[in-house]
């Protein structure tokens, strides 16, 4: 229970001005990047340093209160939200670089740094943080830690989870652990590997160490125009398949390609291409990535490219990407409201997901505008709507969930980089049977026995509600250790996956 | 009814195996994921303890048990997509025949784990053994998009997925990469490939220690991104001095570009293998960690690989010993006692270097354990994921020591 | 459609965040209300009448806005976070009158009569020198100051206010832009003035003066008294009446607002004409180069140029005139310094916090004046410097140009 008395403690903690109850300040807070989300945090707290922050959870572990963390409130699938019942914790006041080591290229910061300004400290030292989510000039590294970020140069030099080497923790009864080792090695399992893109249900990162990677020195970055989606599709299969990595590989429809040109972002893509790609291949040596922008060059025109164009210079290639990474903000343009998706598909079948986008776009007559990371598979589809239009808003979730089915029908999955969240618990189970979700559920409550980090995130409880051993376990009783078939669920178990929540 | 009469009505006549191993304990390879649950299931109900077998050519077959669960007859490669450059394998395949088959499709799983080459894929992933191409590219979780595994009371759990990119739920295959089967059995695997490499050279570079651990530091800083740069003791790398290997692999310029930037970094000091002799230097180092009884791996920051070494070299001998000084990790192998392999680990804790203990006979593995000297609040943790995973405790896995 | 006042300029925003790091304010307390994205929930919750008017929180944060439009031009959607904020304070100024000390501060800084007194005061005690020795931390001491940063370089060329300065006469040609005077510009800054009619003189322009001319209301806009602001508006519109000669401005608080009265009253003619003074300075391949000038300068662009009025090389040519002189870059120049109008009386301390980081990075970067072209930010800047103990100048790119041209014996 959220109390005077627990807000006057909080108060002790922080101080007054760290701690937020007005309705209109917890307004602010009431969504993230996906704005179709709207919860009102009880109180916000923003604490100053790790110890405050640890204090803060022990307090709110102490009066049996849920907490959630957020950094920016860039996210895309309502994963920073809490509500009347919870406290927000605002890390963006934790945006220390703690240090910077070139020889051994790693970093360690607290969780509020922005994901650009480390690049920004690492540059002098001819390194940088590789994942650049688009957001990155505002999402800040435990946010990325927590959604496990992409970006468009994790096609070559991979997601998040693959920078992190080591994490201090906060768990959710206060106590503070230290996951990994500072060269990335592993130290018992990988708990580092499991932290990352727990969106928040494993506990807070205080600090984390990433890898630094040096800045490449050979860069080229090609704007290649197509006259049809399915050809620009097939282009990026021909790409992978070569056996080159690119560093990115970008595709954006004519929809997206229109708003980003009526942006200050104009990049100068071609408004009447079908769909555009940008292609960039980076390396140490300036001879093999000609070579290769070469190869990638012919495979571009075999595939019908209807131009080609080489950015001359970093200015150029700038521009090219700035238009790309801003293409989500410029979709304001197109209407009132918008809904980002994001799933994945196997490459191949790139050509094909996107013409059944195309169609159930045409279904329930919507806008959808494509930017993706097409390297990966990683699908972007942009639905542009007025939500104040009656009964817009339900084909809107059809029209979603239809996509999402595509996807996952192609062999593919229903979010690569935004995480879960609230925005993706509906399609869980589409990729999940209810052992794997329950599987989820007990790993999460090894964490946080009590399910009060971010509650209501990722995993389906509702639909486990409804299973007759959380039932049984709800009213209090116990299940004997009985004979039974092992090929019964975890729910029947409940040592192991899904002990239930308790009395409380 | 007897465990064995349990079992063939269980699994059939043929997935059980009487009378095998030094010490009789009953070999069961059930042939289906299905199969490995409705075992595990059964033993979790019997309060059998089950030891966990690939092809039996890593880690000794030697933990007390009722029985040995094997995965040798899931040995399927449901699928492999050049196109996506992904692929689907059982757990039990051998590495040398999914190597194969993946080249007939043009691709690769850039692995070169230690050991026998029949190792199966499923050791491999649960060991997290990586070989000195992690350089380039990345531990073994990094070339795992998702897998399927069955936990010590026989529930199959899926992970992760078949895409390249995939953030949907908590990442349960890092656990079970890595874990040693202590929070399940893996029995599918879901692989991230790459394009087999147009070209692949490899050079290598014989001297002292310390004259190679600079040329080494030299490579790093020309900015160099070789697939493996490893740094091998006389007797692995059957040379009469210390020996720094490079490989380059991938398109034929990049790998013409990489050689020149190394021979200018090296002053040109780098002989090039040819490809068979290329191939059985790398073989056969792998192989020789499989001829010693013990093995483990260190990690620690790139500066102070040469430091570890020492140290190494001064607890347990540093005969048998690679070492990636890119990243930092070092792989031992060789024999030992529990007592300084305990102190070891304890020296390495103190500066923030975990030693993970690979393979060793099952007294000195369950007195050592593969984990162990935790950083701050890592028991409780692992120990209630292992209570999720197993809770009857039905796998003999040597965690943590009993030290 | 209804009259939304401004606030439909609000409906693109997607709540992406890009603007949260371009925003002084929320750098300083990390707080979303205190953030673009913030404010503009809060913009909405008012306009739908979710929250109250007189909401104390609602208005904290929108108080706390310093206006400098820095979220603009990072906005993918193309948000008009300005035009927003001041239908905004508008609709709150309806139902509170701004506090007593805005009130006085406008009615002291821009109201033709007391004014006049007042600035009167200010100079006779900015030339005692002790303001410049009184200057520090604290209000009063801020205060002091930044009325020390408004007096004129000592090797500035003397002009008097009513001499127009004579430009060169190889350049006499009929009255060819019309200065806009100001009210803060002109009573403490004539120096400013004067180096705008001579330089702009020897680049070809002859500057006329306007009788009748009053405050470009832009203070008042801010405050959110748009009815104050309308009838300054029309009072210099019609001051300067019909016709397309320009209207040159070297404030760029001003210059923004007089560019707005296309939307403030339907004034887009006027608006059209309205030039920033490097603006004119640099047209036509301009500045002519002057003598050599050994100096080290940091450029600091103020908002309502840089993100208002988007100019933001032409300041940067000016300076490239001037032989010797180097420019040190200044890490996040782009961001506010915290005057913004009356933002520095009114909330000294998060006016401070913003504030500091432009101090250390000036600290860091060392350089001998600090170029800037408002008035606000002239004094603000100056006083920080002051009380820091930092013994940089701060001048107007136009004084600097000046001096160069008056070493180079154009005015001769």
């Amino acid at each position: 229970m959220i109390t005077a008395g627990l807000v006057e403690a909080l108060t002790g903690i922080v101080g007054a001005r760290h701690v937020r109850t007005a309705p209109a300040e917890r307004l602010t807070y009431a969504r993230d990047g996906l704005p179709t989300h709207r919860r009102v945090p009880a109180v916000v707290v923003l604490p100053g340093s790790r110890d405050e922050l640890a204090a803060v959870v022990r307090l709110l572990a102490a009066h049996d209160v849920p907490f959630v963390p957020r950094g920016a409130g860039t996210g895309l699938s309502g994963g920073a939200l809490a509500d009347g019942a919870a406290v927000l914790l605002v890390l963006t006041r934790l945006n220390r670089i703690l240090s910077l080591d070139p020889s051994n290229r790693v970093a360690v910061v607290e969780p509020g740094v922005v994901n650009a300004r480390l690049s920004a400290a690492a540059a002098p030292h001819g390194l940088h943080y590789a994942p650049d989510p688009s957001s990155q000039t505002a999402c800040t590294i435990g946010g990325n830690v927590a959604e496990n970020a992409g970006g468009p140069h994790c096609l070559k030099y991979g997601v998040t989870a693959q920078h992190v080497l080591a994490l201090e923790v906060v768990l959710a009864d206060g106590r503070v652990v230290e996951l990994g080792s500072p060269s990335g090695e592993p130290w018992g399992p990988d708990m580092v590997g499991l932290f990352v893109g727990s969106e928040g249900n494993f506990g807070i990162a205080t600090r984390i160490a990433v890898r630094l990677l040096p800045q490449p020195r050979a860069v080229r970055t090609l704007l290649a125009a197509f006259a049809s989606l399915r050809a620009a599709g097939e282009a990026v299969s021909a790409v992978i398949a070569s056996g080159i990595v690119p560093a990115a590989l970008e595709m954006m429809d004519q929809s997206c390609i229109r708003a980003v040109e009526d942006s200050v972002y104009a990049a100068g893509y071609p408004r009447d291409a079908a769909a555009v790609l940008l292609v960039e291949l980076d390396g140490h040596s300036d001879d093999a990535v000609v070579a290769e922008t070469e190869t990638v060059h012919g495979l571009l025109s075999a595939h019908g490219a209807a131009s080609i164009r080489v950015a001359a210079d970093a200015r150029e290639r700038e521009r090219l990407w700035q238009g790309r990474k801003k293409a989500f903000g410029a979709m304001g343009r197109l209407s009132r409201d918008l809904v980002v998706q994001d799933a994945v598909v196997p490459r191949s079948a790139l050509p094909e997901v996107l013409e059944a986008i195309g169609r159930i776009a045409a279904t329930y007559q919507l806008t959808v505008s494509n930017v993706f990371h097409a390297g990966d598979g990683n699908l972007h589809p942009n639905i542009s709507f007025d939500a104040r239009v009656p009964g817009l808003r339900t084909r809107v979730d059809a029209a979603s969930t239809e996509i999402m089915e595509a996807c996952v029908a192609a062999g593919g999955t229903i979010t690569g980089e935004h995480g879960v969240g609230l925005d993706k618990l509906r399609y869980m189970p589409l990729i999940f049977d209810a052992e794997s979700l329950a599987a989820m559920r007990a790993v999460r409550r090894v964490w946080d026995p009590e399910e009060r980090v971010n509650p209501g995130k990722v995993v389906p409880v509702h639909a486990c509600r409804e299973w007759s051993g959380l039932r049984i376990a709800d009213r209090g009783l116990r299940i004997e250790q009985q004979a039974r078939s092992p090929a019964q669920s975890a729910i029947d178990n409940p040592q192991s996956a899904i002990a239930p929540r308790g009395a409380r | 009814m007897s465990l064995l009469d349990r079992v063939r009505a269980l699994l059939g006549d043929d997935a059980v195996e009487i009378a095998s191993g030094p010490d009789a304990v009953p070999r069961v390879a059930p042939a289906s994921p299905d199969a490995v649950a409705l075992l595990l299931g059964t033993a979790r109900q019997e309060g059998w303890r089950v030891r966990l077998e690939g092809a039996g050519t890593w880690l000794p077959a030697d933990a007390p048990a009722d029985l040995a669960l094997t995965t040798r007859r899931l040995d399927r490669i449901p699928a492999v997509e050049p196109q996506d450059l992904s692929a689907t394998a059982e757990a039990g395949i051998g590495c040398d025949l999914l190597r194969q088959q993946l080249a007939d499709h043009g691709t690769w799983l850039a692995l070169d784990p230690p050991g026998l080459a029949g190792r199966t894929l499923g050791s491999v992933v649960a060991t997290a053994t990586a070989g000195p191409l992690r350089h380039g590219f990345g531990p073994v979780r990094d070339h795992v998009l998702g897998v399927t595994f069955v936990t010590g009371d026989g529930r199959l759990v899926q992970s992760g997925g078949r895409v390249v990119k995939n953030v949907a739920g908590y990442d349960l295959t890092k656990l079970e990469a890595g874990g040693f089967g202590a929070f399940g059995v893996i029995v599918l695997v879901h692989l991230r490939l790459r394009a087999l490499p147009r070209a692949d050279q490899t050079l290598v570079l014989e001297g002292t220690r310390e004259d190679l651990t600079q040329v080494a530091e030299d490579v790093a800083a020309a900015g160099l991104q070789p697939a493996a740069l490893e740094l091998m003791s006389p007797a692995l790398a059957r040379r009469d001095g210390w020996a720094l290997a490079v490989r380059l692999a991938g398109s034929a310029a990049l790998v013409a570009a990489e050689e020149a930037g190394l021979r200018g970094a090296s002053g040109g000091r780098f002989t090039a293998l040819r490809a068979e002799e290329a191939h059985g230097f790398w073989m056969r180092a792998a192989e020789s960690f499989a001829t010693r009884p013990i093995t483990f791996r260190t990690g620690g920051l790139p500066d102070s690989s040469d430091e570890l070494l020492d140290l190494l070299q001064h607890q347990v001998g540093d005969e048998w010993v690679s070492a990636s000084p890119g990243v930092g990790a070092i792989r031992w192998a060789g024999d030992t006692t529990v007592d300084r392999l305990r102190r070891l680990r304890r020296t390495l804790a103190g500066l923030e270097v975990p030693l993970t203990l690979e393979r060793a006979p099952w007294p000195i593995r369950s007195a050592v354990g593969h984990f162990g000297a935790y950083r701050e609040g890592v028991g409780p943790l692992v120990a209630g994921l292992r209570r999720t995973f197993d809770p009857g405790e039905a796998f003999v896995v040597a965690v943590e020591g009993s030290d | 459609m209804i009259d939304r006042g401004g606030s439909e300029a609000l409906d693109t925003c997607v709540h992406c965040g890009f603007c949260l790091q371009a925003c002084p304010t929320f750098l300083a307390t990390g707080d979303e209300a205190d953030s673009p994205r913030g404010r503009i929930d809060l913009m909405r919750a008012l306009e739908t009448g979710e929250l109250a008017p007189d909401d104390p929180a609602l208005r904290l944060h929108l108080d706390r806005c310093l206006g400098c439009r820095g979220c603009e031009p990072v906005c993918p959607s193309g948000v008009g976070y300005g035009r927003g904020i001041e239908a905004a304070r508008a609709m709150l100024a309806t139902r509170r009158r701004p506090p007593a000390l805005a009130r006085a501060a406008l009615r002291a800084l821009t109201s033709p009569g007391p004014s006049r007194i007042v600035y009167a005061l200010a100079r006779m005690l900015r030339a005692t020198g002790i303001p410049r020795r009184l200057a520090g931390w604290g209000r009063f001491r801020f205060a002091m100051g930044m009325l020390a940063a408004t007096r004129p370089t000592r090797n500035a060329k003397r002009g008097t206010r009513n001499t127009r300065a004579a430009a060169s006469s190889a350049f006499r040609v009929p009255t060819s832009a019309l200065l806009f005077r100001g009210c803060v510009m002109d009573g403490l800054f004539s120096h400013v003035h004067d180096a705008t009619v001579r330089t702009l003189g020897v680049n070809g322009w002859a500057v006329g003066e306007t009788p009748g001319q009053v405050c470009c209301g832009a203070l008042h806009a801010h405050a959110g008294l748009r009815e104050e602001a309308r009838l300054l508006a029309r009072a210099n519109v019609a001051a300067f009446g019909e016709g397309d000669v320009p209207i040159v401005v070297n404030s760029a608080g001003c210059g923004a607002m007089l560019k707005e009265y296309g939307h403030l009253i339907g004034a887009a003619g006027f608006a059209a004409r309205v030039r920033d003074v490097t603006e004119l300075l640099t047209a036509g391949g301009g500045p002519r180069p002057g003598a050599p000038v050994d100096v080290q300068v940091a450029y600091d662009p103020p908002c309502h140029l840089l993100h208002a009025q988007r100019i933001a090389d032409e300041p940067l040519r000016v300076l490239g005139a001037i032989p010797v002189l180097r420019i040190v870059s200044l890490p996040d120049a782009a961001q506010c310094c915290g005057s913004a109008g009356l933002f520095t009386l009114l909330q000294p301390a998060m006016s401070r916090a913003v504030l500091a980081p432009k101090l250390a990075s000036l600290r860091t970067a060392a350089p001998q004046v600090v170029a800037t072209g408002n008035p606000g930010c002239v004094m603000q800047l100056g006083a920080g410097l002051a009380a820091s103990g930092l013994s940089a100048a701060v001048r107007h790119p136009v004084e600097l140009l000046d001096e160069s041209y008056g070493a180079a014996g154009y005015y001769a």
